[in-house]
């Protein structure tokens, strides 16, 4: 039976004049853990763009679930979460209205009004915010005010509400100190917790800098220049693959 | 450079039988009417006033907004709609706001007759463009970055766009709301001068019957209102995360969309055209206007805006600089503010006491006025700068106007001058207001015209109008590009 989730077929992104992914194939299968490495401008965060949609390639395909990406309505497509390198938090929102902000696919128009009055229940959004070991202090202070490794956590909060099937994750342990690394790993890449308490993703792509970080993942794959390098189980990498992309 | 050709004008003009009038006029500013009467008719005309005021001012900001999201491009975007409407849309709004409330009100007035609903829809059409321009510019704002992670959540359409604009709407009202009340209020004031209702009416009748003690009543209460509500408005704060406070502006949104729209049906349905024959007479190409007397119309209101914004914009800071100590920066406020005050209307009939009708008047009027207002930012803006530059150009020897100009006024050029350029487009429109009662441009023309019934003549006067704001708009907006 085929698993695979995402697949990419021959995908080529140009942004004027610059290529910035060159015929990438790739398939993703269900309940995969893959790390996605490479250097500051290898293409790793448009490859992701590409993934969940936001960018359209210039060449190739993108499938989810065997099924193109236009083919596909809003509730397919809300399969997919993503944690963004830049976070893209709405700065003028409260941390809790924006992690409530994950549920507005599920949700009606009702929801995302009665969201912006705070008259909304930030119950779900609340349990997601102390997983990810943010203090209830900071539930209603606007994401300006907050500090890097909190508002990194509330894009986290954010991704795990949506209680996708498929995270795409862009360097997702930016900004947090290392107990809070391992937390948040857990949190990212662990299906069920001890108390079931949350759903999390079961197949994972995240970027990464890191290298001890990859214990967690199935698969590693490298990119440079905008080309996958290697694709390979985890337990494969060698000192000659980091060589390839760094 | 303003001075050569307005002075020399001005000069030739003036007639000594109107001084008698113009030092009477003064003198009553200090002696105004006070007695029960007229206590009465003030507090009915400035009810009147505010009322116009009020729901002109809250029609205009509701559906400013709602034009401003349909002619943003984040609305565009969330829904996948091509870029053209969106085009046509702005187009249309930069046609309605290229021609004045007074140009509205007279226009709708010839059709419909003196009704005080006149005022709130004449005020309403060209504010509604102003403010969905200003709303539009604030969504334009918002980070693509924001939208594309909104949208990668795959929420309804109509969810991630209320989410998106929710901050910058509010923002925007907060900052800019208020201020157009008070522009609303202003407005409502000078077409009372053209017969509409208020204390505009009053004023001009007053003037009309030279009673300047009983037009002194009527401009200070309107002064004090002025005032007052600009106090008012200072201690007012938006709380939107008051729960009762946010589905009380929710609900007054919703209930001002259904009276509008109940409204504007009503007056559709229940008004005679009297005075307007057909609307294809509007379209007509036949017109007793000659083409060379059209085209000194037009060069005439060119020249009058020219004028008007070199002395709006030279003035505050020549004067500033000139005197620039502490007693005469407070008289030079209060003249400011009076200059502010009286409409423009008023000041034009007032130098008319002593002077013929013509274009220089009208702009040093029209200049006077705005300069009143370019000399209010100029001042905020110097009270909040610091001052070191300035006290250390002193120390060192440099003459205090020097030093001023160096070390203060340099700083705050470029600001100054971009609000210049966006206050131009606003000189442009009011032209039309100096135009009707100074004789001159195409404000005149349109005046005759309409007094005629010569719809074909209102017609290309109206395109001739909106094509010289529309010219404005562009090298202006070009120019505060330029300097921000």
């Amino acid at each position: 039976m085929n698993n695979t989730v995402l697949e990419l077929e021959n995908i080529s992104y140009k942004y004027k004049n610059d290529l910035i992914l060159n015929k990438i194939n790739l398939k993703i299968n269900s309940g995969e853990k893959i790390a996605l490495l490479g250097k500051s401008g290898s293409g790793k965060t448009t490859l992701i763009s590409v993934l969940n949609g936001t960018i359209k390639p210039t060449q190739g395909e993108v499938k989810l679930f065997n099924k193109s990406f236009e083919e596909l309505d809003r509730k397919q497509k809300s399969k997919i979460t993503t944690i963004w390198q830049d976070l893209r938090l709405i700065e003028d929102l409260s941390a809790e209205q924006n992690v409530n902000c994950g549920l507005l696919a599920e949700n009606n128009f009702y929801f995302a009004f009665k969201n912006l009055l705070n008259i909304s229940s930030f119950k779900k959004a609340h349990k997601y915010m102390k997983l990810c070991r943010l203090h209830n202090s900071i539930y209603d202070k606007k994401i300006r005010k907050l500090s890097g490794g909190q508002k990194q956590r509330v894009a986290i909060a954010r991704s795990l509400i949506q209680e996708s099937n498929i995270l795409l994750a862009d360097e997702p342990f930016n900004n947090l100190d290392p107990k809070l690394i391992t937390t948040i790993k857990n949190l990212l890449l662990e299906n069920v917790d001890k108390n079931n308490t949350k759903k999390s993703p079961k197949t994972a792509l995240v970027a990464l800098h890191r290298l001890d970080l990859l214990n967690d993942f199935d698969k590693v794959i490298g990119i440079r220049d905008g080309k996958i390098f290697f694709n390979i189980k985890r337990n494969n990498l060698k000192k000659i693959h980091l060589e390839k992309i760094y | 450079m303003v001075c050569i050709p307005l002075g020399y004008q001005l000069i030739n003009n003036i007639h000594f039988g109107g001084f008698k009038l113009f030092q009477e006029f003064l003198i009553s500013a200090f002696n105004p009417k006070i007695d029960n009467e007229i206590i009465i008719t003030v507090i009915k005309r400035l009810n009147e006033t505010i009322l116009i005021g009020f729901f002109s001012w809250l029609v205009s900001i509701i559906f400013g907004a709602i034009f401003g999201i349909i002619s943003s491009n984040i609305f565009y975007k969330i829904f996948n709609i091509p870029n053209f409407f969106y085009r046509i849309i702005r187009f249309f709004l930069t046609i309605i706001r290229s021609i004045h409330e007074v140009v509205w009100g007279i226009i709708l007035m010839q059709i419909y007759g003196i009704n005080f609903s006149i005022g709130i829809i004449a005020i309403c059409i060209p504010y509604i463009a102003v403010n969905s321009k200003v709303f539009a510019e604030q969504l334009e704002t918002i980070d693509y970055k924001s939208f594309e992670s909104i949208n990668q959540i795959n929420a309804p359409k109509f969810s991630s766009l209320l989410t998106l604009i929710w901050n910058p709407i509010i923002n925007t009202f907060k900052n800019f709301g208020l201020y157009r009340l008070e522009c609303s209020i202003r407005s409502t004031v000078i077409l009372g001068l053209f017969g509409i209702g208020g204390i505009g009416t009053s004023i001009f009748l007053s003037f009309q019957t030279l009673n300047f003690r009983e037009l002194w009543t009527y401009l200070w209460s309107l002064a004090i209102l002025i005032i007052l509500s600009g106090l008012i408005f200072k201690k007012i704060k938006f709380n939107t995360t008051n729960k009762i406070l946010s589905i009380f502006f929710i609900a007054v949104f919703f209930i001002t969309i259904l009276f509008s729209f109940s409204y504007f049906l009503y007056f559709i349905f229940n008004n005679n055209f009297e005075n307007f024959n057909s609307v294809s007479s509007l379209f007509k190409s036949s017109s007793d206007l000659g083409l060379f007397d059209f085209l000194k119309l037009i060069l005439e209101t060119i020249i009058l805006s020219l004028l008007s914004t070199g002395i709006a914009i030279s003035l505050p800071p020549l004067v500033i600089g000139i005197f620039n100590n502490n007693t005469s920066k407070i008289f030079i406020k209060i003249f400011a503010f009076l200059l502010r005050l009286i409409p423009t209307p008023v000041i034009l009939l007032t130098l008319l006491t002593f002077n013929n009708p013509s274009l220089s008047l009208a702009a040093l009027t029209l200049g006077l006025h705005n300069a009143g207002i370019t000399s209010k930012l100029l001042f905020t803006n110097l009270d909040s700068q610091d001052k070191r530059n300035y006290i250390a150009m002193k120390s060192l020897g440099i003459s205090k106007k020097t030093s001023w100009l160096l070390g203060l006024f340099s700083q705050q050029a470029k600001s100054y001058l971009a609000y210049c350029a966006y206050r131009s487009d606003i000189i442009i429109r009011e032209t039309a207001i100096v135009g009707v009662i100074g004789s001159v441009g195409l404000g005149w023309q349109l005046q005759e015209s309409l007094s005629s019934f010569a719809w074909q003549e209102v017609t290309i006067v109206l395109i001739a109008y909106s094509s010289i704001a529309i010219v404005g708009e562009l090298i202006n907006g070009k120019i505060k590009n330029s300097l921000t």
